[in-house]
């Protein structure tokens, strides 16, 4: 369990960053919590000739937030730091409890959400939130930078649209609307440190009536080889006052959404019933919260 | 190639070379000779190679020792006071016989120091949350939580660190 040899560099400054990823291009890897990496590279699943450190980059990491416009997550903050903040607490339920199951107290202390998502596995915890949330990525490379849709930036199992030479640098939550909630839950074997077998966010928001959809994402991981948000489940609630048979059914049409594979966590069939039993339960709790039914942040 | 880095652990500083490849583990079992640090899984799930980094637990099998310079590195061995004297949440093992092996013993008490720091009256809960990714195979988790328990009501009311 060694590692190849390689040459380190821990740039100070993203600028130096892109230069170094734009001079050495594929043989060269981002080295962020290294809670993935390090084990592929152990397991000689991936040898790179360079790693960049990223953790001494101030302007990539940290959490900030602008009312009325929503927050900024640079990507190499650390899972435990987004576990742990009030702001994410409040405004991005979803994602704290996420954060708050991914690994052990070691590994969210290592750990970064860019890694994350870039790290593209269907099992991940934070990306379901981040989509339900409606979060977007900044890629940057020399050339400049763009924005798009994390839904978009995950292509598959460890497939991103980072091409040589880009690096993800911060994740934009918006502004969550009125009369809204979001919140996470996960099924697995143990209670900690698991691979979830099935895991889903939703994120719920209101009309003035505090009783119709006004919107609502519900998306689900480990069911397919990336996040799958539940479109027709979604178009079932959208628009109605929600109600028990409502709810019943969007649970149904995500199970029938899911694309589960069988392996060594789960059989299909567990999963698409785990589906439904995980989307009953986010909807109503995102529902209680959101139309401010009593219930505790839980 | 070799390069000579500056480590500072448990408040002593290390000029050490080493190859970038080098893990933390590896550096601090085998070139510095603190040889408390255990060496388990190598993938980070079972912990015992749990060291503190800045006050927080970090997998020392998965850390590259050349990424740790300027941090500041805690080990089992660092918890031990000048005189000798066990760290309230070390004798709290003891007296508790949470100790059986002892090879998860180092990387469970800085979990511990980590989770104690801050939050020194933990709800059992909490100290399970906070040892999760610190493996036993003795089977001997009701005393380790009893033996934490009990150091976290020690160090409030006396007030160490
Ligand atoms: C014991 C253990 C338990 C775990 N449990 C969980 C769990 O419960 N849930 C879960 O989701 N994950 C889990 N993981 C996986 C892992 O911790 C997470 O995926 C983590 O978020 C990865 O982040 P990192 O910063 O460590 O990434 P790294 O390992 O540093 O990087 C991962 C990949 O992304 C690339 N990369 C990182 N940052 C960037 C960037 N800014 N731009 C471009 N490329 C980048 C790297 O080059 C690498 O290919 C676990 C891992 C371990 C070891």
């Amino acid at each position: 369990m060694y590692l190849n040899d390689f040459e380190y560099f821990a740039p100070k400054t993203c600028g130096e960053i892109l230069d170094l990823v734009g001079r050495l291009g594929t043989k060269a890897k981002i080295l962020a919590g290294g809670t993935d990496l390090l084990i592929m590279m152990k397991e000689k699943m991936l040898k790179p000739d360079y790693l960049i450190d990223i953790n001494d980059v101030q302007e990539l990491k940290g959490i900030s937030y602008e009312p009325g416009k929503g927050a900024v997550i640079g990507t190499a903050t650390k899972i435990s730091e987004i576990e742990h903040s009030d702001l994410i607490r409040e405004k991005y339920f979803a994602l704290s409890q996420a954060a708050g199951e991914l690994g052990s107290a070691q590994v969210r202390a290592m750990a970064t959400l860019g890694g994350n998502s870039c790290h593209a596995s269907p099992a991940a915890e934070t990306p379901p939130p981040l989509v339900a949330l409606g979060a977007k990525v900044v890629v940057k490379s020399i050339a400049g930078e763009k924005e798009l849709p994390l839904e978009e930036f995950i292509l598959g199992n460890r497939k991103t649209t980072l091409a040589e030479g880009e690096i993800l640098t911060k994740f934009l939550l918006p502004e969550p609307a009125p009369r809204s909630a979001s919140r996470y839950s996960y099924i697995g074997l143990r209670d900690a440190m698991e691979i979830d077998a099935v895991n889903m966010a939703v994120n719920l928001a209101l009309e003035d009536d505090g009783r119709t959809v006004k919107s609502l994402r519900m998306v689900m991981g480990s069911v397919s080889p990336v996040p799958l948000i539940a479109v027709e489940a979604q178009g079932i609630l959208i628009g109605q006052v929600f109600n028990q048979e409502l709810m019943e059914k969007a649970a149904q049409a995500a199970s029938v959404e899911a694309n589960p594979i069988s392996d060594i966590r789960a059989s299909a069939e567990y999963r698409r019933e785990m589906v439904a039993v995980l989307a009953r339960r986010l909807l109503q709790q995102a529902f209680n919260a959101a139309s401010g039914t009593k219930e505790g942040n839980w | 190639m070799k390069q000579l880095i500056t480590l500072e652990i448990n408040n002593r500083v290390y000029e050490i070379p080493v190859d970038p490849k080098d893990l933390l583990v590896d550096v601090v079992r085998k070139k510095v000779a603190l040889t408390g640090t255990k060496k388990g899984c190598g993938q980070g799930d079972c912990g015992a190679c749990t060291v503190l980094i800045d006050g927080e637990p970090v997998l020392s099998c998965i850390t590259l020792a050349i990424a740790c310079q300027g941090k500041k590195i805690t080990t089992i061995e660092g918890l031990v006071a000048e005189d000798g004297k066990l760290h309230p949440i070390q004798q709290s093992f003891v007296d508790h016989g949470a100790v059986q092996c002892g090879f998860c013993t180092p990387g469970m008490i800085l979990s511990s120091k980590s989770l104690l720091d801050k939050n020194s009256r933990p709800s059992e809960e909490e100290i399970k949350r906070g040892i999760a990714g610190n493996i036993c195979r003795c089977t001997g988790y009701k005393r380790i939580v009893a033996a934490i328990s009990a150091a976290g009501e020690t160090i409030s009311s006396e007030g160490v660190k």
